[in-house]
């Protein structure tokens, strides 16, 4: 609070003795997933010289704790880019400020990714806007690929293929592996493996998110599937314990062939291991066909913010097409449709997989999200990990079973 | 208190200037422990008050909170995550427990005498007290890799085992490792406090025993583990207390895996409160764990008390 009345006059100051014009600023949060493009998108428009954004990045894992903390303390950021999945629980609990009539004045509104708008939108009124968008893709190792006398440029479209090419890269040596998985990450296996189960014709939740349906075949099927590849031996024994801290590290380090990731994985891997070659392709179902987890950020303005205009600034900036290139260019996909073609030009094919990763994507919607699918002790991390690698059949179905249990009483319990 | 009957006769004598002297040093006393009380209240007391507050509201990390009165407390006597976390502490603590006062009265004994190169190994000992929980968890974290660690691929090329075995991935190498990580953390800092105690033992009593005939596990038994129980009370609660109260290293190296058996009390109600973002139960929970905390304590004290501190 102290901070805020404190800028708040400096800049009254500022403009009252200089009688410049706006040069309003606004404080910005965004989560560590969009280290990769925020500070460029920043940077370019603070260079503009009209406006300032002031950028924090927060760890990933602590932006929820951390903007609640500081909003209950009065100092919340003027606007955030949210995981697009917290924009419901965020403005049901107050703490959003409702920008339908800003987005009415955007002319391109209708542009706008319709995933990011349809969970930004809470009892009828706009809260959320698409900012930056990231799809879960299948990213193979081209070099162990020639080097097993594989095609290179072909990535695998079933789950058949998938087991066959990563046990041919896993027979390459002792120190190289077919697939990586991060087993003990809720998160990452929402955004890899729930696309396995889509693009086969199952589901993890059904009737809006009211039912859990763990125990469907479908959902075991792509369990047995991940399991029998730890079984073959051709998945890193750490795996099991990787509570998210190698989900792009692993694959980045060149010795694993194939590894479910996102699109974020292709702007960081081309900045920050330019000698890489690899392949992107769509995540398959069981016999074919393909999903992905259309996730991403939506950006929110906070409650209290009482100046818009830089924000309504920065938004135009990061909507205009300069500012959609940035993104495409730094790990994000366009989330404006009508110039996103624009936007990509130049870029090399696999930024095009997955923009298409985004049109085949889904974002599944739940109230108590965090509770069920994030945290490392809920259900589904617990789940998936004692599924994945169980050593027989009938620890699979009792963990299967009990997930199942939990998740329906968590959602029951949440109303 | 032998000295103040021996001051009452001289108030009797002179009451006045007497009374008048005690009366402002009872001001200066109070203004020479004000700062300290100053912090207290501020950095203890109101939190305290406000958990407490708290924890009879539902409180959501975000949004408007809702008095519940005693309900979160009703609710916590079926929380069988909560006991079962609870459970797991408690036989941490006596791992840990048993094990940081078992190195650190050996490391103690080590050093406790001046000797050739003692101080490099007092130092030595110290050393990893002084590295942060979290870094000395992540540091733990990487040794243990599986893949790109120390102890795995150690064990494969000495010959131990013939495959990588990932020590983070089943329930008792996993609680082993940590706790031995503790151990390794923490025992230099016990080793000061039993260090001290030891080196107050007047060497006449070692002396005197020693012309007496008695041997050393004698001497051991009788002088020296009687006159460092002190010491060891205080060891021993700081050792407790922190222990019930661990997190950093079962949330950094395990995340409370292998499936979840290594949630500890406070694990839970972090999970509570900034997972689950239900303020007021994780305050309630906080309150039950410090009464039991407080209990613990108050047991201790008690039965390392000295016979004359009964009376």
């Amino acid at each position: 609070m102290k901070t805020k009345i404190l800028s708040g006059a400096l800049i009254l100051a500022a403009t009252g003795l200089g009688g410049v014009a706006q040069a309003d600023s606004f404080t910005l949060w965004v989560r560590s997933d969009g280290s990769e493009f925020m500070p460029k998108l920043v940077e370019a428009f603070n260079a503009k010289g009209e406006h300032e954004a002031q950028l924090q990045i927060v760890p990933v894992n602590e932006l929820v704790q951390k903007y609640a903390i500081a909003a209950a303390g009065g100092s919340a950021p003027d606007a955030l880019s949210l995981d697009l999945i917290y924009t419901p629980a965020f403005a049901a609990a107050g703490q959003l400020k409702d920008i339908t009539d800003l987005v009415e004045s955007l002319p391109y509104r209708d542009a706008l990714s319709p995933a990011h708008m349809s969970v930004g939108t809470y009892d009828g009124r706009i809260y959320g806007l698409p900012f930056s968008a990231d799809a879960s893709v299948l990213l193979w190792n081209k070099d162990l690929y020639r080097a097993a006398g594989l095609d290179p440029e072909q990535g695998p479209t079933t789950w058949a293929e998938i087991r066959e090419d990563a046990e041919a890269i896993a027979a390459l040596g002792d120190d190289t592996y077919g697939f990586y998985f991060s087993g003990s990450c809720g998160g990452c296996n929402v955004f890899t493996f729930t696309p396995l189960i889509w693009a086969s014709g199952g589901d993890i939740f059904a009737d809006e998110g009211k039912t859990a349906t763990l125990a469907s075949p479908e959902v075991r099927e792509a369990i047995d599937f991940y399991r029998g590849m730890v079984q073959a031996g051709i998945v890193p024994a750490g795996a099991q314990t990787d509570t998210g801290a190698n989900f792009f590290a692993a694959f980045a380090n060149g010795n694993i062939g194939i590894s479910p990731s996102g699109s974020f994985a292709i702007g960081a891997l081309n900045n920050q291991y330019p000698d890489l070659d690899y392949g992107v392709a769509l995540l398959p179902g069981k016999e074919g066909g393909a999903s992905s987890f259309a996730g991403g950020d939506n950006f929110v303005v906070s409650q209290d913010t009482e100046n818009l205009e830089p924000i309504k600034a920065f938004l135009e900036f990061a909507y205009s097409v300069e500012g959609q290139t940035i993104l495409a260019n730094n790990g994000s996909l366009p989330v404006r449709a009508d110039v996103a073609a624009e936007a990509l030009e130049g870029l090399d094919a696999r930024n095009l997989v997955s923009a298409e990763a985004m049109t085949v994507g889904r974002t599944p919607y739940s109230v108590v999200f965090n509770d069920l699918i994030n945290s490392s002790n809920g259900p589904w991390a617990t789940t998936l990990n004692r599924a994945f690698f169980a050593e027989d059949d009938a620890v699979v179905d009792e963990a299967v079973e009990e997930g199942q249990e939990e998740m329906q009483s968590i959602i029951d319990a949440a109303g | 208190m032998p000295d103040t009957s021996s001051k009452a006769p001289a108030a009797v004598a002179t009451p006045r200037p007497r009374r008048r002297r005690r009366r402002s040093a009872d001001w200066e006393g109070l203004l020479y422990v004000l700062p300290a009380a100053a912090l207290v209240i501020v950095f203890f007391m109101i939190p305290l008050g406000m958990t407490i507050w708290m924890s009879l509201h539902k409180w959501p990390l975000m949004g408007k909170p809702r008095w519940i009165g005693l309900d979160n407390y009703s609710r916590l006597l079926g929380d069988s995550d909560f006991w079962n976390a609870l459970g797991f502490t408690v036989q941490y603590t006596l791992a840990a427990t048993a094990g940081l006062l078992g190195v650190a009265l050996i490391l103690a004994l080590m050093v406790e005498r001046p000797a050739r190169g003692v101080a490099f190994y007092r130092t030595a000992y110290f050393l990893p007290v002084v590295t942060g929980f979290a870094s000395a968890s992540l540091l733990w974290a990487w040794l243990s890799n599986v893949d790109s660690g120390l102890f795995s691929p150690l064990a494969q090329t000495i010959g131990l085992t013939s495959e990588p075995v990932n020590i983070l991935a089943t329930f008792g190498p996993a609680f082993w490792s940590v706790t031995i990580m503790v151990v390794w953390k923490m025992a230099g800092f016990h080793m000061v406090i039993l260090m001290s105690g030891l080196q107050s033992i007047p060497a006449d009593y070692i002396e005197a025993a020693r012309i007496d005939g008695a041997k050393a596990h004698q001497r051991f038994r009788y002088i020296t583990l009687p006159l460092v129980r002190r010491p060891f009370a205080l060891a021993l609660i700081l050792c407790v207390s922190g222990s019930m109260l661990a997190f950093d290293q079962f949330y950094i190296i395990l995340s409370g895996g292998p499936q979840n058996q290594t949630v500890t009390a406070v694990y839970h109600i972090f999970n509570e409160s900034f997972v689950s973002f239900r303020l007021g139960y994780g305050a309630a929970l906080s309150v039950v764990l410090l009464a039991i905390l407080l209990v613990l304590s108050a047991i201790q004290l008690r039965l390392l008390r000295d016979r004359g501190e009964t009376r």
